[in-house]
C-alpha cells in the first residue's frame, strides 16, 4: 500500500475542510472526484506532505511523513502538481525540470535524462529551450507535470492536471496516467467526470469534507441508473451520489 | 523546410531543427548501420553520430554532398571509433564505396539493406574482393586496413606506415581500383542482379 | 517526410521505433539530454561540494538578491553612501547598510518572492534549509561589502563594525515581515521603516544621527528583535507536522 489515510482530518479555523476520510491506495490511477470545497485540494496537499492534518494517522509509502527523515524519502519518490502552479518566467522549459529534479534529491548524473524523458513524455520536445514566459496556459501546465513525472515518483498527485489542454492532449495525458499507475500509485484530482472515466480503476468522490462514494467507475455508474441529472452515464452517478449524500 | 536549411539552423543552434532532421533521418541510418552492427551497439553510435551533427553543422557545406550523405560519414566515424575502441576490424564494410556511402554496383535500396541475408553476402563479397588486395601485411592490405577500416586521417597513415604522404596517396587509389574491379567481377552472381 | 508544424506540439509524439527493434526514442533521449543539458558554472560547482547539494546549490545560484544586477545596485548604493560620507564627515555607510541588507533578505526566498512556493514545499531538499542557506549568503556578502565600504570611507572603527549588530536585526525584521505577509516587498518596507524608527528615535534621544550604530546599550535590544523575529519566520515557514 502506497497510501493509508485513517480518519485524517483538517480543520481551518472552525472550518472542517476534510472531515474524517479513510483511504488505501496501491498501485493503479485513482480518481479523486467532488465539487468545489470538498476538500479534494487539502486531502491531496496533506498526501503531498504540504499540509499537516489536524488528527489521523498517514502513511505514505510505507514511513510516516511526521519525521524530518522517512518524510524526507517520500518526497524524493514524490511527484506533486499542485493546482495552481507559478513559474519562473526567466527559466527555460528544460531549466525549470532541472531546478525541480534536483531538488528532489536526484542524483546529478542523472538528471539530464530524466528531464529530457520528461520533456518528451509530454509532448514539449520542440519547446525544451523556450522561455517559460513565452507558452501558453496549456503548456505551462504540461509543464508542470513534467516535473512531477521527472523522478519516476511511486506516488504520483496531480491536482487538475488537463486545465488547458485540448482534447488530443488528455487522450494522450490518460495513456500516461495508465503507465505510471502500473509502477505505482497516482492520484488525479479532477472536477473533469470523463477524464476519470477512462484512465482510472478506482474513483473516490468527496463532498463537504467526506467520501460519499469510492469503487469502480462502473460502480459509479450503476449508482446514477434511473437518476436524471447529466448527459452521461458518469455525471449521472456522481449527481445520483452526491444528491443521495445531501438528502 | 529542407535538409539544407535544417542543418544551418542546426548550426545556429536550432535544437529543433535537429530533432527534425533526427525524425528524418535517423530510421533509414539505423538500418544502415544495423548492417554493420548489431542493435545494441547502433542505438549508442547513432546517438554519438547526431551529438556529432549537433557539434559540427557549422562545418556542413553542400559541396560535400547531401546532408544525408554527410551525416552517413560521420555515422561509418562513429562506427569505425567504436570499432577500434571495441570490436574487430573485419565487422567494418571497407571504403569501396564512395563518399556517399553507395558501393559499386548501384545503390542498395532499403530492401537490400534491411535483409540480413543481403548484408551478409554483401560482407562476403567484400571480404573476398579484399582478399585480392594481397597478402594481408602488405602494402595495400595494411593501407586498406588503416584507412578504410580504421577510418584514419592520411597523414596519420603515412606517419603509422613510414611513408611519405603522396605514397599514401596513390596506395589508396589502387587500393580503390582493385576492390571496385574486385566487386564488378561479382556483379553477375548475385541472384535477381538488383540495381 | 512532410514537416507537420504541429508535431512537436501534440503529447507523446516522438521519433518512435526504428527498424529491427532498434528504440529510436531512447536514442533521441540520450542527444536531446546533451543538448538540452545546463552546465553549472565554478561558483555553482563549489557551492555544491561546499553544501553537499546540488539541489541546495543551484538554489542559492538563483537567490534573486545574489543575481549580477542586484549585486551591483547593492555596490552603487553603498558607493554613493561612501562618497557622501567623504563629503560630508558624517559617516553614511553605516547607516545605509542595514536596510539595504534587510531588502536583501527580504528578495531571498519564501512565499513572497518564490512563486512556485507550494511546489517547493513539497521538496526533498526543504524550503526551510533553502531559507538559511540563501539568507545566511545575503547577510554575509552584504557584510563583506558593506564593511569595505565602510573602511573606504574612513569611518573610526567603532562606526566600520558597529553596523553588523542592528543590520542583523533589521534583516530578521524583513525576514520576518516578508515570511508573514508571504510578500517581499512588505518586508523590504518592514526593515526600511524599523531602521528609521531606531535611527531617528536615537537622534532624538542622543541627539547623534549615528547613535543607532554607536550607542553599546542598544546591542541587548538588537540581539533580542533579531532573535524574536527569527523565531516569528521560523514559524511562518514551519514544516508540516505528522500525526501518528
Amino acid at each position: 500500500m502506497n497510501v493509508e489515510i485513517s480518519e485524517l482530518t483538517r480543520r481551518f479555523g472552525r472550518t472542517e475542510a476534510v472531515a474524517g476520510v479513510d483511504l488505501r491506495a496501491g498501485a493503479g490511477v485513482f480518481g479523486l472526484l467532488g465539487p468545489n470545497g470538498a476538500g479534494k485540494t487539502s486531502l491531496l496537499r496533506m498526501m503531498a506532505t504540504v499540509l499537516p492534518p489536524s488528527s489521523g494517522t498517514l502513511r505514505l509509502l510505507d514511513r510516516d511523513p511526521g519525521s524530518y527523515g522517512p518524510r524526507r524519502e517520500i518526497r524524493r519518490r514524490l511527484g506533486y502538481l499542485p493546482q495552481n502552479l507559478g513559474y519562473y518566467p526567466g527559466f527555460t522549459v528544460a531549466e525549470f525540470i532541472e531546478y525541480f529534479a534536483l531538488l528532489k534529491d536526484m542524483p546529478s548524473g542523472q538528471v539530464p535524462r530524466a528531464v529530457a524523458t520528461a520533456i518528451e513524455h509530454v509532448g514539449l520536445g520542440g519547446k525544451a529551450r523556450a522561455k517559460l514566459r513565452t507558452l501558453s496556459g496549456g503548456m505551462l501546465r504540461r509543464v508542470g507535470i513534467a516535473q512531477a513525472i521527472v523522478n519516476q515518483p511511486e506516488l504520483l498527485l496531480l491536482d487538475e492536471p488537463t486545465a488547458g489542454l485540448d482534447p488530443e492532449q488528455r487522450v494522450a495525458f490518460r495513456a500516461l496516467l495508465r503507465e505510471f499507475g502500473q509502477r505505482g500509485t497516482v492520484i488525479v484530482s479532477t472536477h473533469l467526470v470523463e477524464d476519470v472515466a477512462a484512465a482510472c480503476s478506482e474513483v473516490t468522490l468527496m463532498d463537504t469534507g467526506k467520501i460519499v462514494f469510492h469503487g469502480t467507475p462502473e460502480d459509479l455508474i450503476a449508482q446514477g441508473e434511473g437518476h436524471g441529472v447529466g448527459d452521461a452515464p458518469l455525471e449521472r452517478g456522481y449527481s445520483a451520489v452526491l444528491a443521495a449524500a445531501r438528502s | 523546410m529542407d535538409d539544407e536549411a535544417l542543418i544551418a539552423a542546426v548550426a545556429g543552434g536550432d535544437d529543433t531543427a535537429l530533432r527534425e532532421l533526427f525524425t528524418r533521418h535517423a530510421p533509414w541510418l539505423a538500418t544502415r548501420l544495423h548492417t554493420l552492427l548489431p542493435a545494441a551497439e547502433v542505438e549508442d553510435v547513432l546517438q554519438e553520430t547526431f551529438l556529432a551533427v549537433w557539434r559540427g553543422a557549422g562545418r556542413y557545406r553542400p559541396d560535400l554532398g547531401s546532408v544525408g550523405g554527410w551525416t552517413w560519414g560521420i555515422a561509418r566515424r562513429q562506427a569505425a571509433l567504436w570499432l577500434r575502441r571495441r570490436g574487430p576490424a573485419e565487422l567494418l564494410l571497407p571504403a569501396a564505396a564512395d563518399p556517399d556511402g553507395q558501393l559499386p554496383g548501384g545503390p542498395a535500396s532499403p530492401a537490400e539493406l534491411g535483409d540480413p541475408a543481403e548484408a551478409a553476402l554483401r560482407r562476403a563479397e567484400l571480404a573476398a574482393a579484399v582478399a585480392t588486395l594481397g597478402p594481408a601485411d602488405g602494402p595495400q592490405r595494411e593501407t586498406w586496413r588503416l584507412m578504410y577500416l580504421e577510418d584514419r586521417p592520411v597523414d596519420e597513415v603515412a606517419e603509422l606506415m613510414g611513408v611519405p604522404v603522396g605514397t599514401v596517396k596513390s596506395r589508396a587509389h589502387r587500393v580503390r581500383q582493385l576492390m571496385r574491379a574486385a566487386l564488378r567481377h561479382r556483379e553477375p552472381a548475385r541472384a535477381g542482379g538488383k540495381r | 517526410m512532410t514537416r507537420d508544424p504541429d508535431m512537436t506540439d501534440r503529447l507523446g509524439n516522438r521519433p518512435g521505433r526504428g527498424p529491427d527493434g532498434i528504440d529510436l526514442d531512447r536514442v533521441w533521449t540520450g542527444v536531446a539530454a546533451e543538448v538540452w543539458r545546463r552546465r553549472p558554472g565554478p561558483a555553482e560547482r563549489l557551492a555544491t561540494r561546499l553544501l553537499r547539494s546540488p539541489g541546495l546549490a543551484r538554489a542559492l545560484l538563483t537567490t534573486p538578491s545574489l543575481l549580477l544586477g542586484w549585486v551591483l545596485a547593492t555596490m552603487a548604493v553603498l558607493l554613493a553612501g561612501v562618497a557622501v560620507t567623504l563629503g560630508t564627515g558624517t559617516p553614511w555607510v553605516a547607516l545605509i547598510a542595514p536596510p539595504v541588507a534587510g531588502a536583501g533578505i527580504a528578495y531571498a526566498y519564501g512565499p513572497g518572492i518564490d512563486r512556485a512556493w507550494e511546489l517547493s514545499q513539497s521538496m526533498a531538499v526543504s524550503d526551510r534549509m533553502v531559507l538559511l542557506v540563501r539568507a545566511l549568503a545575503v547577510f554575509g556578502l552584504n557584510a563583506i561589502l558593506g564593511l569595505v565600504a565602510s573602511a573606504a570611507s574612513g569611518a573610526v572603527a567603532a562606526v566600520t563594525f558597529g553596523w553588523l549588530v542592528p543590520m542583523t536585526a533589521v534583516c530578521a525584521l524583513a525576514l520576518a515581515a516578508a515570511t508573514v505577509s508571504r510578500s517581499a516587498n512588505v518586508g523590504v518596507l518592514a526593515g526600511l521603516a524599523g531602521w528609521l524608527i531606531i535611527v531617528l528615535g536615537d537622534r532624538v534621544a542622543a541627539g547623534q544621527l549615528t547613535a543607532a550604530v554607536t550607542s553599546t546599550v542598544l546591542i541587548l535590544p538588537y540581539l533580542a528583535i533579531a532573535a524574536g523575529c527569527v523565531v516569528v519566520a521560523m514559524y511562518a515557514t514551519r514544516t508540516p507536522r505528522g500525526t501518528s
